[in-house]
């Protein structure tokens, strides 16, 4: 008996290998070695003329810390989380809409997915044609009347709204891949419930608020935990729009930006020791915030 | 005997793969329009040396991060072509051959124009050799229709303080916008270029920063006073002036380009109308009458096992007549010394594109590359552009934004 389990084991191990491996050499690896080049001192020369890195401590921290650049890309990272209630209330309300069964909602359902397909740099074309002076925001801001044409300005170009433009771009890419996930949530609610409640005279207004929103937690904090991280980490959207310089006036700078233009971006000035520590900085971020998201479902759990 | 045969020749085979050099050839962007040209000059190399064969990769968005890879890997290719900010950029850390350990600083002299050559010194020592070049003026190519629209005489432009003005009324007159200076852009400072064809000083004697005289603060306050009344485009400061010039030259939104001929292919293909009707002059310069420019090097990586072989190659591909050959596939700018007489330059009609075309590719010895750039350049160059942006959408004032990048730049250029 005890033998059987061991091999069922082994089979299992056996079975998971390739995809432990990738993970190992792709994933746990880099998420290793690049935590420890921020406790070093290692940048470009260092690699090319055979040197290892030499260990600093906290040195990297210390210098990230103090980076006015860095504060700045932390600031716009933390803004940038503001997309997430957003995006999560609007993508479920939508899958709401979409799970009828009414006539064409195949095709709405397809609409709402194209942008999750669509290339960023096409995606780019196209807004930039809508945030630009003679586009099509400020056109119909205008024909709104809430502005006129001496209060037309191109939204990438200032600073206070830059970042709000590129956050609308990650809403708009967003968008249909939540819904999508709430779509499969809201297929495992039962149907009864709804129609108990309808019976009792609940409202829509009521049904969404009471019945789907607290069935569908677990999916609403699985969408917001990974619409949360991909906040934190936004980095094409914004390399796309400013061409990598975090402009106008430094306001759509992020914290993964400083980290790409640490390394990848200016590869043959990469301070690989400094993107380290900044990329650690940034993961802890990262962690508190999915911290605070697993806390929540815990106590989802243990009200039950 | 038959067998003897067979293992002499497998011998023979043997030996000579044994003699044969590889070498890798990197490129920056020239496939594949260039793939002719390119593998006919490799062709031309092999036939010369049997003994190396080269191997030719044309690298794009990615040359910088792959080199650094290749060359961490211990693969490094053997001669790559790098600009002048990688060429800089890969001395300072040490990933370059200095040229002038393969070859005699007196033979280059003679080989490459002096400033071309200058392009890629660094402390005492080339690092690459000058490749093709080009003039950033260029020529100045318009359109007729605006111009007459706005009553302006292309004559009347001479120098850049014309265009400006010019632009200003073709802007009044027309709506389009007249002509796009390149005031920043991602990868370099574009302003420290207009300060330094307006014959402003960049650094000062001592090699400090020094561009925040009243003179230097006058020449910014101009161009944000040009950007604030709309007759150049805020969109300068997200796109670059090249780019944007002919976007909205091809839409027939902007009246003027300055810049090299090749600009014309890309209105051929967007609007062949305007093409047809476009007209050709020469580059109204700045007040230092000065075109600057630049050129591309060919750098031979320290890591690469096969020195004598590529810089063999790198000057091959560099020499004269090779880049006369090149310079009749596409308009690119001779950095070959004597190429203002070659021959193969001198126009074979009476077509005015064709003699401009000549009178460009032999003007190698008036490439002006401006100033070296600072150590630390991405930190300072993102500082400066950051400055010069805040001044152009009113958040400093000029001299407070020209104030603050010296101090920045001093302070970061180690």
């Amino acid at each position: 008996m005890k033998r059987q389990a061991l091999t069922t084991t082994l089979i299992a191990y056996a079975f998971l290998a390739p995809a432990l491996v990738l993970l190992g050499l792709f994933t746990f690896y880099p998420v290793l070695y690049g935590s420890y080049l921020g406790f070093t001192d290692y940048t470009v020369a260092d690699l090319a003329s055979g040197e290892g890195p030499r260990w600093v401590g906290l040195k990297n921290l210390q210098f990230v810390l103090g980076d006015s650049l860095f504060q700045t890309g932390i600031l716009n990272s933390l803004k940038y989380l503001l997309v997430v209630p957003l995006l999560q209330i609007a993508s479920l309300a939508v899958a709401v809409l979409v799970n009828q069964k009414l006539p064409l909602m195949a095709f709405f359902r397809v609409g709402y997915y194209i942008p999750v397909v669509t290339s960023i740099s096409l995606a780019a074309v196209m807004w930039e044609w809508i945030f630009q002076k003679e586009g099509f925001l400020n056109w119909s801001l205008q024909l709104l009347n809430l502005i006129n044409s001496e209060g037309r300005f191109n939204w990438l170009l200032n600073e206070h709204t830059a970042l709000w433009a590129i956050m609308l771009v990650t809403f708009w890419r967003g968008f249909g891949y939540y819904m999508v996930l709430y779509l499969a949530g809201l297929q495992s609610i039962p149907a009864e419930l709804e129609e108990a409640a309808t019976l009792d005279g609940a409202s829509a207004w009521q049904r969404f608020w009471l019945i789907i929103v607290p069935l569908m937690r677990p999916t609403l904090l699985l969408c917001s935990l990974l619409s949360t991280i991909a906040a934190i980490r936004v980095l094409e959207e914004i390399i796309v729009f400013t061409g990598g310089s975090g402009g106008p006036l430094n306001s759509t700078y992020t914290a993964l930006l400083y980290v790409y233009n640490k390394s990848w971006g200016n590869m043959l000035n990469a301070n690989f020791g400094v993107a380290g520590a900044a990329g650690l900085l940034i993961a802890l971020v990262g962690f508190a915030l999915s911290y605070l998201n697993f806390r929540l479902t815990r106590e989802e759990r243990s009200e039950r | 005997m038959f067998k003897r045969w067979i293992a002499a020749a497998a011998l023979a085979l043997g030996l000579s793969a044994l003699a044969q050099t590889q070498i890798e050839f990197w490129t920056y962007y020239l496939s594949p329009n260039f793939d002719n040209y390119i593998k006919s000059t490799i062709a031309d190399f092999e036939k010369e040396n049997p003994n190396i064969k080269v191997r030719w990769v044309d690298k794009q968005d990615t040359m910088e991060r792959d080199l650094t890879a290749a060359v961490a890997l211990g693969k490094a290719p053997d001669v790559v072509n790098l600009w002048q900010d990688s060429t800089f950029a890969a001395a300072q850390n040490k990933i370059l051959t200095p040229i002038t350990q393969l070859v005699n600083r007196n033979v280059l002299n003679q080989l490459y124009y002096p400033n071309a050559l200058d392009m890629f010194v660094t402390e005492g020592q080339v690092y690459g050799l000058p490749w093709y070049g080009w003039l950033d003026q260029g020529v100045m190519m318009y359109n007729p229709d605006l111009l007459q629209k706005a009553g302006v005489d292309v004559r009347s432009i001479r120098n850049t303080d014309d265009l400006l003005a010019v632009s200003a009324r073709i802007k009044q007159a027309t709506g389009a916008y007249g002509w796009l200076p390149p005031v920043k852009d991602p990868n370099g400072a574009s302003f420290l270029g207009r300060f330094f064809l307006e014959g402003l000083p960049v650094y000062d004697r001592d090699g400090k920063a020094a561009f925040n005289s009243p003179a230097h603060v006058a020449l910014l306050q101009k161009y944000v006073d040009a950007m604030k009344n709309d007759i150049i485009p805020q969109e300068l400061l997200r796109k670059e002036a090249f780019q944007l010039s002919n976007e909205l030259y091809s839409q027939g939104k902007a009246a003027i380009v300055v810049g090299a001929p090749t600009t014309l292919n890309r209105v051929k293909e967007a609007n062949p109308d305007l093409y047809a009707k476009t007209r050709i002059a020469s580059a109204p310069l700045g007040k230092a009458g000065i075109q600057t420019g630049g050129a591309m090097s060919l750098v031979v990586p320290r890591a690469s096992k096969n020195q004598s072989a590529a810089i063999r190659f790198a000057l091959f591909v560099t020499n004269r007549t090779n880049q006369v050959k090149f310079a009749n596939v596409v308009p690119i700018v001779s950095t070959a010394a004597g190429s203002e007489n070659d021959p193969g330059l001198k126009a074979k009609s009476n077509d005015p594109l064709e003699i401009g075309k000549g009178m460009n590719s032999a003007s190698g010895r008036l490439i002006n590359p401006g100033f070296k750039p600072p150590k630390n350049t991405d930190d300072i160059y993102k500082n400066f552009n950051d400055n010069i942006e805040a001044a152009f959408l009113g958040r400093k004032t000029a001299k407070q934004a020209l104030d603050d990048a010296v101090a920045f730049w001093n302070a970061n250029a180690k």
